[in-house]
């Protein structure tokens, strides 16, 4: 009988409860709370994501996201500066114990199998999908999904993103660019360097056959079957007091 | 404050803001799009190069021993990368 492992789809909710449930599922599992557990969400309002060591003044244009009511928030987990679209993107987050068969001491090789998922789900799409050390998911050599992984309390958390379609003009209008004179040439770059689904397929693939497809790579990639279940009282307790106390404060988010 | 930017090759961006006092390092932020794990680990490495002259070498060397006092590991970006961009800020300071 293949392993099973807990599906949670939470749908829609603003960045500081995104942060803050993907740190609670991370804690409820180093408990043994909860099973190995892949959730899949999206952003409501839209958000700008930096990784933990980035500066949010030095990346994100404050001033144009609170004139666009887009969310701001520190992610636990390194990496760079994401945009996630209410509608141009699936977020995922796996959590998983640190000694399990997927995982190895390795961080390349633990991301290599772990975005093996979402390789495996975009080609079920039709999608020429390949992983990209250090942490992409590429199509013809442009980036279609960016992930980061994180090590706490002997489990992985590792959260990442698959883009629907993408829209550069709005990337640059959210994120900073370093000179107003250089804006264009940084536009025309993600355009040569980043594509979607919409962009690869030529067609807009829903959210429901997206997450399908996934569902689907997860459990044939990992061996194991995936069975929908909801977030308990201890991780939805906590969450909130992470929003609460951590990802929603300014010491947080502009701590760098 | 003095700022660089250093692109690793093939590898991630790093920022460095910093300000010297006297040929020391006194204020440090060491910033990008590398991972660092445990993450803390960079609140680690800068408060040892605090105090620290600006030489490349003897940076680099404080770091070193950072990660591995911690058993971190540094993705995308390698102690000597660090060091050099660090470096690169000292200079423009002042």
């Amino acid at each position: 009988m293949a392993e099973e492992w807990r599906l949670l789809d939470t749908g829609l909710n603003d960045a500081f409860y995104n942060m803050a449930l993907d740190e609670a599922i991370a804690t409820a599992r180093s408990r043994r709370l909860v099973p190995n557990t892949i959730r899949l969400y999206r952003w409501m309002p839209s958000a700008v994501s930096i990784g933990y060591f980035q500066s949010m003044e030095e990346e994100v244009d404050i001033e144009a996201c609170d004139e666009m009511g887009i969310d701001y928030v520190r992610r636990r987990t390194g990496g760079g500066a994401v945009y996630h679209d209410t509608n141009g993107e699936l977020t995922y987050s796996i959590v998983v114990d640190e000694d399990h068969r997927l995982v190895s001491e390795d961080f390349l090789e633990t991301y290599r199998k772990l975005c093996s998922g979402i390789v495996l789900g975009l080609r079920m799409l039709g999608i020429p999908a390949e992983f990209k050390p250090i942490n992409d998911i590429v199509v013809h050599g442009k980036k279609i999904s960016g992930n980061a992984q994180t090590r706490r309390m002997h489990v992985i958390l590792q959260h990442g993103t698959i883009l629907r379609r993408v829209d550069p003009e709005l990337m640059f209008r959210v994120l900073k660019v370093p000179s107003e004179k250089i804006r264009d040439k940084m536009i025309r770059t993600v355009k040569e360097r980043v594509t979607s689904i919409r962009d690869v397929l030529g067609r807009d693939v829903s959210f429901e056959e997206l997450k399908e497809a996934i569902i689907r790579g997860f459990e044939e990639s990992f061996k194991i079957k995936l069975i929908r279940g909801d977030i308990t009282e201890f991780e939805e307790e906590l969450a909130q007091r992470l929003k609460d106390e951590i990802y929603s404060r300014k010491e947080w988010n502009f701590k760098r | 404050m003095g700022k660089a930017t250093y692109k690793v090759k093939e590898g991630k961006l790093i920022k460095v803001n910093l300000t010297l006092n006297e040929g020391r390092i006194e204020e440090i932020k060491i910033m990008g799009d590398f991972f660092l794990h445990p993450e803390e680990t960079i609140e680690d490495i800068e408060r040892t190069l605090r105090g620290c002259i600006l030489n490349e070498e003897r940076i680099c060397n404080l770091i070193r021993n950072a990660l591995s006092r911690e058993g971190a590991v540094l993705l995308g970006a390698s102690p000597e990368d660090f060091a050099r961009c660090i470096v690169m800020a000292g200079e423009k300071d002042g």
